[in-house]
């Protein structure tokens, strides 16, 4: 037995286990041309990966793949859980980033040449982690279950509906049903937390061992080549320091621009036009172009056209010139591929949807319940209500909560962070009548005591809350079950539009979220942060500051280069 | 590897075995496999249940609709998805033409499943996921929408509209009603 414990340890260990082999493998490396910091995409990849990995488990100990829970669920670790809102956020901006950075590694792969004899396997590999990736952000996004997620779901499986023959099936498969429901969020939940991660796995071991058989490509010029210089620590210490750009990105982005809050799902919500997700609006655009029977191309054709050329690529261009330089036909190709995809993404993004409809304001008479209807051409003047909601009246369903049929208590909406613009244009068609375009101003209400509506911007004290839970309960009260003002004959009257379901749940959430930021004060406010974000923001670039320093001084003391 | 190497020496018999063993090999794996997995798969299709029949559900006072324009009526109906059982809010759009006669339809635009919307002012439907454009009647006047509107079933009793609700599948010619 040795005195030194390390090494004992490490012997005892290689004995049973060949862990210095391995360790050699991973890290002992010599790149042809030196260290760079174009090449430290590869680890960029990787750190966003395991990052998603921490933060998607972490999500997971909150999170409830429910179609009643999901989105509140979700919204409660984004607003209450301490520094929720930066695991939401940095798994949400990492997923994103991912994207572009798996992009911008490929666009290298593919400018060095890295994909051509012996490589194809590194290569092939690649794609397919980018197919994994892409299906990664296919199945995240239904899962926060609100208005986008929800209908970015809907189209895509749609999409996989429309493949000749086995579409039906694969819809089937994906939907766990004809429609979108409970069985579709488990089945992406699974997919997302399960499935994908395994495969992810196993095609970056593929990818990693394929790569470390045969290195890096290096520079393609041939004097350059003739140094090399070590992995570790020189290439290291570059990927880690692009690395701490990310993950300071990543923070940025979560302090700065946090995630929307979408609305929860309302399917009858006509006035919301369903998109993809960014990286899949070249998709999007494509199908515009083919309609009616042509459609399948869209659909099936054209990704299938993308994938092949990725997965043909080395064999098709066989070519060993690795000099960009001097494969100008290849580099022409590629850029014209990416100038297209860029193209379709940004027309998708500005697009205002498949549909030329004008901005959607259906007649509010046709949305009023039979009681309303007579007073439909002017709802605005809607009579007092009579005590029999036409909810009640019409059918004696029980109703969704015993809160709704109480008059005093709120109702569902007042739990669910809405969305404000949204709530704007349903305030736009249903109260701006009455309270004023923005809640500025009620009009004359005569026989009522007070002789006005009630203007909401700003609202009354008594309703007025700094906490947006308590303020959006005070709101919804009035919204779920109308009130008819004190007076001898008021003319007007509040409807009561959640007892009378003339707006959805998700409508009432959502005009209370507008409400609020008349008055102010954000719904999604983040009401436990743990940390302020801003402050936790400038904490962390801080210490990045001061180690910059510190690590510059010890160079200059100790004449390291 | 130790065994492969004696391969050269041994028997005829020997090795007609070992073949016959990687065959039986193979063929045991893929059995097992398919005895697993054509359940497993299946499972994952979900069950075949028949169309789900539904209650009639009270949608309106006949009297209170108003004559020949589109009103989007809206009532809670029970619905049974798995194994939940919710009761929802939902919507149909209605017209009634005479007392007597009064056309209820499904709100889910035949195309993809989206839900269509009225336009009061070009006096149509129309659909905001892919434009599909539908005349009061429910024809097909534009847009990728296989089939025209789907209608629901409904009958007046005691002067009010009764309506059952139905899921239809989207994007065929027919109108086949599904769970
Ligand atoms: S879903 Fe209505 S047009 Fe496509």
């Amino acid at each position: 037995m040795t005195s030194r414990p390390i090494e004992w340890i490490n012997r005892w260990i290689n004995e049973r286990w060949p862990l210095s082999a391995v360790l050699r493998l991973a890290i002992d490396e010599e790149i042809p041309g030196g260290s760079r910091f174009v090449y430290t995409d590869g680890s960029a990849v990787f750190l966003l990966f395991t990052l998603q990995a921490i933060t998607g488990i972490l999500q997971v100990l909150f999170y409830v793949p429910t179609v009643d829970h999901a989105y509140d669920s979700l919204n409660y670790l984004r607003t209450e859980v301490p520094f929720g809102w930066l695991i939401h956020g940095m798994h949400f901006w990492g997923a994103n980033l991912m994207i572009v950075v798996l992009a911008l590694h490929m666009t290298r792969a593919f400018i060095w040449g890295a994909y051509k004899k012996p490589r194809e396997l590194v290569w092939l590999a690649g794609v397919l982690l980018l197919l994994v990736t892409m299906g990664f952000s296919f199945t995240g996004s239904p899962l926060t279950w609100d208005q986008h997620g929800y209908w970015a779901g809907e189209v895509g499986t749609s999409i996989a509906g429309t493949i000749p023959v086995v579409g039906d099936m694969q819809k089937r498969l994906l939907r766990g049903g004809e429609g979108m429901g409970q069985l579709t969020l488990s089945r992406f939940f699974a997919l997302h937390t399960m499935v994908l991660p395994l495969l992810l796995v196993s095609a970056f071991g593929l990818h990693i061992i394929a790569f470390k058989v045969r290195g890096t490509v290096g520079p393609w010029d041939a004097l350059k080549r003739r140094l090399s210089g070590p992995f570790w620590p020189d290439q290291v210490y570059k990927d880690v320091l692009t690395g701490s750009a990310i993950f300071i990105l990543l923070i940025f982005l979560s302090v700065f621009v946090p995630p929307v809050f979408w609305g929860p799902v309302d399917i009858l919500d006509t006035n919301y036009v369903p998109k993809p997700d960014w990286n899949f609006l070249f998709l999007y655009q494509v199908l515009k172009y083919f309609q009616g029977p042509l459609e399948p191309v869209g659909t099936v054709g054209v990704p299938t056209v993308i994938v092949l050329l990725f997965v043909t690529l080395p064999f098709t261009d066989r070519n060993p010139e690795k000099n960009p330089f001097r494969r100008p036909l290849v580099m022409l190709c590629g850029f014209i591929f990416a100038v297209t995809i860029t193209a379709l993404t940004l027309l998708g993004y500005y697009s205002r949807g498949l549909a030329e409809l004008p901005a959607g304001s259906p007649a509010v008479s046709s949305l009023l319940g039979p009681d309303d209807a007579g007073a439909a051409k002017t709802p605005s003047v809607s009579q007092p209500s009579d005590q029999s909601a036409p909810a009640q009246k019409t059918g004696g369903m029980p109703s969704a909560t015993v809160e709704t049929n109480s008059r005093t208590m709120p109702g569902e909406g007042a739990h669910v962070i809405g969305n404000a613009e949204r709530g704007g244009a349903v305030f736009g068609n249903y109260c701006a009548g009455c309270h004023g375009a923005k809640g500025a101003g009620g009009m004359q209400n005569p026989g009522s005591d007070e002789g006005k509506v009630p203007q909401l911007n700003p609202v009354e004290r008594e309703i007025y809350n700094k906490d947006p839970k308590a303020f959006a309960e005070n709101l919804d009260r009035f919204i779920q079950h109308g009130l008819v003002p004190p007076g001898k004959k008021p003319l007007l009257s509040m409807p009561a539009f959640g007892d009378t379901h003339g707006l959805t749940q998700q409508q009432i959430a959502n005009v209370e979220a507008y409400i609020m930021s008349l008055n102010g004060i954000d719904r999604g406010q983040i009401v436990n942060p743990g940390m302020e974000p801003r402050n936790f923001f400038i904490l962390v670039a801080s210490v990045y500051i001061l180690m910059l320093f510190i690590q510059g001084g010890i160079r200059i003391k100790s004449g390291i280069p | 590897m130790e065994h492969d190497s004696q391969i050269p020496e041994m028997g005829h018999v020997e090795a007609t075995r070992r073949r016959f063993l990687k065959w039986l090999i193979a063929v045991l794996a893929a059995v097992n496999a398919l005895i697993a997995g054509i359940p497993f798969l299946r499972s994952l299709l979900g069950p075949s249940v028949a169309a789900q029949k539904n209650e009639w559900s009270k949608v309106a006072a006949v009297d209170l609709l108003p004559q020949d324009s589109p009103v989007d009526m809206r009532f809670m109906a029970e619905s049974g998805e798995a194994y939940l059982h919710n009761t929802v809010l939902r919507s149909v759009w209605v017209i009634k033409h005479s007392p007597e006669k009064i056309s209820v339809f499904s709100p889910v635009c035949t195309h993809l499943g989206c839900y269509y919307q009225w336009n009061g002012q070009a006096d149509r439907f129309e659909c905001p996921c892919h434009a599909s454009v539908f005349a009061p009647d429910g024809k097909v006047i534009s847009g990728p929408a296989p089939r025209p509107l789907d209608t629901l079933e409904s009958k007046i009793e005691n002067g009010y509209l009764l309506v059952k609700w139905e899921n239809f599948k989207a994007g065929v010619p027919t109108k086949i009603p599904v769970a």
